[in-house]
């Protein structure tokens, strides 16, 4: 292969790894905020994520268990939200700033009584990569696309499935509708309610791998405030997605190629100081913020609860 | 009687969120009464516990009302952090800049180059929602993490102080010290600053036009907008205002406790503002006392830390126990009606 | 022949917070029959069936159909019993098709397929068999009010309901469109099934109710067959004693409003036109006057220029191209707090949404728009006292039940909440009044004030701006009615030449030949 293959293979096979984080979290927020619940919890849900899911892979040295708890953690979080917003009829970006707080406390208290303060990192094993046969020897595509870590594929058959769900199925129709104007849909007999606590648990889940991912695939071990603003950026990449679960794929995909552009000059040397370097994701965010907000068609009822016999004049 | 029954659903809070961290600390084998013991009484025992409170009570009120100020017009303003680290970045720079300055010159303008400063970083927010209708919670957080890399760049850059270990600037000259109110334990005037700024906020939202339409704007924009109260520029406002509190907080951490930029000077100070704001309900008036509260709680936890060894992010657990059973008492309150 | 009730509410309660909505109601429906319920707003009309629709729980009754007693504690169970309920406010998605609003919440044999033919097929027998002609794939944001109310008619009769429960039908619709309605009434009638007419309009309930009950103030009054009914024992019984009918605005035909004073125009628009932020042309080439002492009706069918041309006219959206005087002064590029401090008024149609503070106090709502003015304020700031007292002067004489000025405006009742919103629009003096549907969600008693209020302010020789979608109004006070369609003003008719047909061909977009 020549450098410049290399080059380019090398690039866009780490950009489809790390635009997994992005993806999860952003397929979990559209998720819930289809049926109106929008979810500002992510930094908070990641965090706890990433600490209780290499906690628990520390612990029992499996990666896949880790991922479980983590995901449970994740549902829990989301359970929360569901029944502080949906059934106590509380603010929902108060709820979520609450279990941001929660999140992000619980995420570096929980290291320290487990492990406490150790001289090196506690390790643990990184997720291997899983070649698909014949498939992976494609120049360039083979390696980028078909030998990449399990949840590399999971991100990508997650986000048909969703697309298929929403757009093909009567479940999906209904899920959506709830999100559109939940009055339409609860006089037709669609339980509001248990659709938003389903959205919201199966959100918080996925976002809860998105963070356990971190530690897995990058580091080994959990830092504090390890996803640096993931979490936030999820949320405007789901605008960016327009809240669909393909565009989605895509926004994240562009995303991560920025954070790995970014990365690989800040590693590389450049005139350009690190530290501003360091700045353009969050930069890349806002410009994207600025091209996607007011034109990207959002969910009628997105962050509004819903209450049966309240009456308007 | 009946104000002070007012209270109960935030004593029964505070309460119930002890016993729920009690119980916590017991599991984990340590003993609730001894925590409970170095927690609440570490700020009165000695003067300088009771110094430190207050110099904790400076950044929590401002940061605090940084949440508040916006949130009465509707907005969330979770950008406290990286505004008072700009406001820190232009009080020091200033600082260093001009350090031959006499007081009577330098202190000002470092006051000001801070608070604009502040203000500037909440200002691009405020602008991103003004014309392009961009969610300020979304980009108050990505301006944050872009103020930790800028303070990053200063505080290791032409400015650095080689003998610190720690990403640091050289000292400001000294014109642009806080003067002391007290010198042992060290307390300095930013404290009346502090107050000075609780009370001009309270008098502007409560007696002011200005402040009605503030108030009315976060009540229903739709309506204020059809009664001729420019809503766009209220939002606007109110995040600026906002913002330069934030970057007052910033200055005083620069000119009067460290009195250089160090990496890291916010500390928790700006996410305990916001729990703050959020335990107060946004009722400005109420954001100086729950932060003394809360003040009292930090500087007890560092000293249960020290002394027990009990992890300090346990007090934060508590904190945020408090706001859920305070908003919880909220929902009770709604349902009795 | 006495025929076995359908359906039978009894001893019926509900209680809101603190308001009585239903107070052992008592309510009968038999086969094949169109029974109107009527009642003026907040009599509990549309609180009873919404009981019945599972929608609200009540607090104690029994509810028995064809002879058994059932539960409903869900719009599901009510389905499932045989009742459809077609909304005043159409409850569809909007970005969805027709066949969509239709078959959504109901089971379908290819869930997991978006193919729907075998649903399609059906529902395209229910069109023949009723006479109703829908396109299926059309989104229902693009149809028509006559249109997307018929969708929510074959949603009912596609989960195959015996009892069909309309709230308020002819809302939206023009006079033709109401004909059709009555027509596909009459077909279901036939079909088998029996229909519940909400309503407070007594000349529909003479037209088209075989059976009618009247509720005041969530109270039984009177159930009696059309032919027992006349117009003066059905207004008695909506409205009670509450109101001199003597002395009311709608009970008494009037000789026509006084002759308006060919004097000054108050307001006057110019080839108006807007472009709104999203690009839409919402307001094309639009020019009137209001002479001095007018009231200007404007109808339409909702939806068609009418809430932005009350913003144009009170500056909250600018102009694309125009211009809009007030007494010869050109005003065009004023902001609405010059505006409101010239002496416009403001009354939006959705009051609550647009009008009302609900976190803030009494007091604050009563001055929102002259907060800036003496003597509330001077310099900048806000003199309490001053409000205060003002505030307790507009309670006292409006009659708002409230604990005082610092009461949060939320604990207020909708009644209340209303007065407080008429009192500040008719308590401040006013050369200008835009009112868009202000007797919408009032009691008659009210509407009747309100209308008094509205004649007694054209008197002092200031201009009304009457936009509403409710026809009867217009033709009460108006001294002439401009009709809207799609943004453009399609013809302007003086008193002398008002006819509801001519209107109607108006507001469904035919050209008036002579304006």
């Amino acid at each position: 292969m020549s450098g410049l293959e290399s080059t380019i293979t090398d690039f866009l096979k780490l950009t489809f790894l790390s635009m997994v984080p992005f993806v999860l979290a952003s397929q979990g927020t559209m998720l819930s905020g289809r049926t109106g619940v929008f979810n500002v919890a992510q930094e908070g849900i990641m965090l706890v994520g990433a600490s209780v899911g290499f906690l628990v892979s520390y612990i029992t040295g499996s990666n896949l268990i880790g991922a479980l708890v983590a995901m449970a953690a994740g549902g829990l979080f989301g359970l929360i939200l569901a029944y502080f917003t949906t059934t106590l009829k509380m603010d929902q970006f108060v709820v979520g700033l609450a279990l941001f707080f929660i999140g992000t406390g619980l995420s570096s208290l929980l290291p320290k009584l487990v492990i406490g303060v150790t001289l090196t990192p506690p390790l643990v094993k990184t997720l291997p990569e899983i070649p698909i046969p014949l498939l992976s020897q494609i120049p360039i595509i083979g390696p980028v696309l078909f030998k990449q870590n399990i949840l590399v594929y999971f991100s990508i058959l997650l986000s048909v499935f969703l697309w298929y769900m929403l757009y093909r199925t009567n479940m999906g129709l209904r899920m959506r509708s709830v999100g559109e104007n939940p009055k339409a849909s609860d006089a037709l007999g669609i339980n509001v309610s248990s659709n938003r606590y389903i959205t919201s648990i199966i959100g918080g889940m996925l976002i809860g791998l998105a963070g356990a991912y971190l530690p897995m695939v990058y580091t080994g071990t959990f830092t504090d405030l390890m996803t640096k603003g993931r979490g936030w950026i999820a949320i405007a990449l789901t605008f960016f997605g327009a809240w669909s679960p393909l565009p989605i794929l895509f926004g994240s995909l562009f995303f991560a190629a920025i954070e790995v552009l970014s990365f690989r000059f800040q590693v590389g040397g450049s005139f350009i100081p690190y530290q501003f370097l360091s700045m353009l994701p969050y930069i890349a965010t806002i410009v994207v913020m600025i091209f996607t907000f007011g034109k990207s068609r959002v969910p009628a009822f997105l962050g509004q609860n819903y209450d049966r016999e309240r009456r308007t004049l | 009687m009946t104000q002070i029954r007012k209270f109960f659903p935030y004593l029964i809070s505070v309460l119930a969120a002890f016993v729920v961290v009690g119980i916590l600390l017991w599991v984990l084998g340590f003993n609730p009464l001894k925590a409970y013991q170095t927690i609440l009484f570490t700020s009165f025992r000695t003067p300088n516990g009771f110094i430190q409170t207050l110099l904790k009570w400076i950044p929590l009120t401002l940061t605090a009302l940084a949440f508040t100020v916006p949130l009465s017009s509707g907005k969330f303003n979770i950008g406290a952090e990286g505004q008072m680290l700009v406001g820190a970045i232009g009080a020091a720079a200033v600082g260093i800049l001009f350090k031959d300055l006499p007081p009577a010159l330098l202190l000002p303008l470092v006051i000001l180059a801070g608070m604009l400063a502040g203000a500037f970083w909440g200002l691009i927010a405020a602008w991103l929602l003004y014309q392009f209708n961009i969610n300020e919670i979304l980009s108050t957080v990505l301006l944050n993490f872009i103020s930790f890399a800028l303070v990053d760049f200063v505080a290791t850059g032409p400015w650095r102080d080689p003998a610190a270990g720690h990403p640091t600037t050289v000292p400001i000259g000294a014109g642009g010290f806080l003067p002391m109110l007290v010198k042992n334990p060290p307390l300095h005037s930013g404290i009346i600053l502090a107050i000075i700024v609780a009370v001009a906020v309270y008098f502007f939202t409560s007696k002011t036009t200005s402040g009605y339409e503030l108030v009315v704007t976060g009540a229903n924009p739709r309506a204020s907008k059809v009664h001729g109260i420019n809503i766009r520029k209220m939002f606007l406002f109110s995040l600026v205002i906002g913002a330069a509190v934030a970057g007052l907080a910033g200055v005083i951490e620069v000119a009067g406790t460290h009195h250089r930029l160090i990496e890291g000077l916010h500390s928790n100070f700006p996410t305990l503002g916001l729990i703050i704001g959020l335990m107060a309900r946004g009722k400005n008036q109420a954001v100086p006392f729950v932060a003394f509260f809360i003040s009292i709680l930090e500087v007890g936890g560092s000293a249960m830390q020290r002394t027990i060894m009990v992890p300090v992010q346990i007090v934060l657990i508590a904190e945020a126990l408090i706001l859920i059973f305070i908003l919880l008492s909220d929902i009770i309150k709604r349902r009795q009606k | 022949m006495e025929q076995e009730n359908v359906l039978l509410m009894q001893q019926v309660n509900k209680t809101f917070d603190k308001v009585i909505a239903l107070s052992n109601v008592n309510f009968e429906l038999k086969p094949k029959e169109i029974l109107g319920l009527l009642g003026g707003n907040g009599a509990g009309k549309t609180t009873l069936m919404n009981i019945l629709y599972g929608l609200y729980r009540a607090d104690s009754g029994k509810v028995i159909l064809k002879g058994q007693p059932v539960t409903i504690l869900s719009p599901r169970d009510a389905i499932r019993h045989g009742i459809g309920m077609v909304h005043q406010h159409f409850l569809q998605i909007n970005n969805y098709t027709v066949l969509e609003n239709i078959i959504l919440g109901s089971r379908v044999s290819r869930p997991l397929t978006a193919n729907y033919s075998v649903e399609e097929a059906a529902i395209k027998e229910l069109c023949e068999r009723f006479g109703l002609e829908i396109d299926l794939s059309a989104r229902v944001e693009t149809l028509p009010m006559g249109t997307r109310q018929k969708v929510e008619i074959l949603k009912a009769l596609y989960r195959g309901v015996s009892i069909l429960i309309l709230d308020e039908p002819t809302t939206n619709l023009i006079p033709q469109e109401v004909d059709s309605l009555f027509e596909t009434l009459k077909i279901m009638v036939r079909e088998g099934l029996s229909i519940v007419f909400i309503t407070h309009k007594l000349r529909e309930v003479l037209s088209i109710c075989d059976r009618i009950t009247v509720l005041r103030e969530g109270k039984n009054v009177i159930s009696l067959t059309r032919k027992d009914a006349s117009d003066e024992m059905l207004v008695r019984a909506m409205v009670g004693d509450k109101m001199d009918l003597e002395k009311s605005v709608m009970f008494t035909s009037r000789e026509g409003t006084g002759a308006v004073s060919a004097s000054q125009d108050v307001l006057h628009l110019e080839g108006v036109s807007m472009i709104d932020q999203q690009k839409i042309q919402e307001l094309t080439d639009i020019s009137f006057s209001i002479g001095s002492g007018e009231i200007f009706g404007v109808a339409g069918v909702a939806g068609n220029g009418q809430r932005e041309l009350a913003e144009v006219v009170m500056g909250i959206q600018p102009v694309t191209s125009g211009k809009i005087s007030f007494n010869d002064q050109e005003i065009t590029t004023l902001n609405t707090k010059d505006r409101i401090a010239e002496g416009f008024v403001y009354v939006p149609e959705d009051r609550l949404a647009d009008g009302f503070l609900n976190k803030a106090s009494v007091a604050h709502n009563l001055i929102l728009g002259y907060h800036n003015l003496e003597p509330y304020s001077r310099k900048g700031i806000i003199n309490w006292k001053n409000v205060n007292e003002s505030s307790r002067k507009m309670i006292s004489e409006y009659n708002i039940k409230t604990t005082g000025p610092d009461e949060i405006g939320g604990n207020l009742s909708g009644g209340n909440i209303q007065r407080v919103m008429i009192a500040r629009a008719f308590s401040q003096p006013s050369r200008l009044m835009i009112a868009h549907n202000p007797t919408r969600g009032l009691d008659i008693p009210s509407m009747d004030f309100v209308y008094q209020k509205l004649l007694e302010h054209a008197s002092t020789g200031a201009g009304t701006l009457l936009i509403s979608e409710d026809l009867d109004e217009l033709l009460l006070i108006s001294n002439r009615i401009a009709v809207m369609y799609r943004g453009k003003v399609v013809g302007i008719l003086p008193r002398e030449k008002f006819e509801k047909y001519e209107i109607g061909r108006l507001m469904s977009g035919y050209e008036q030949e002579s304006k």
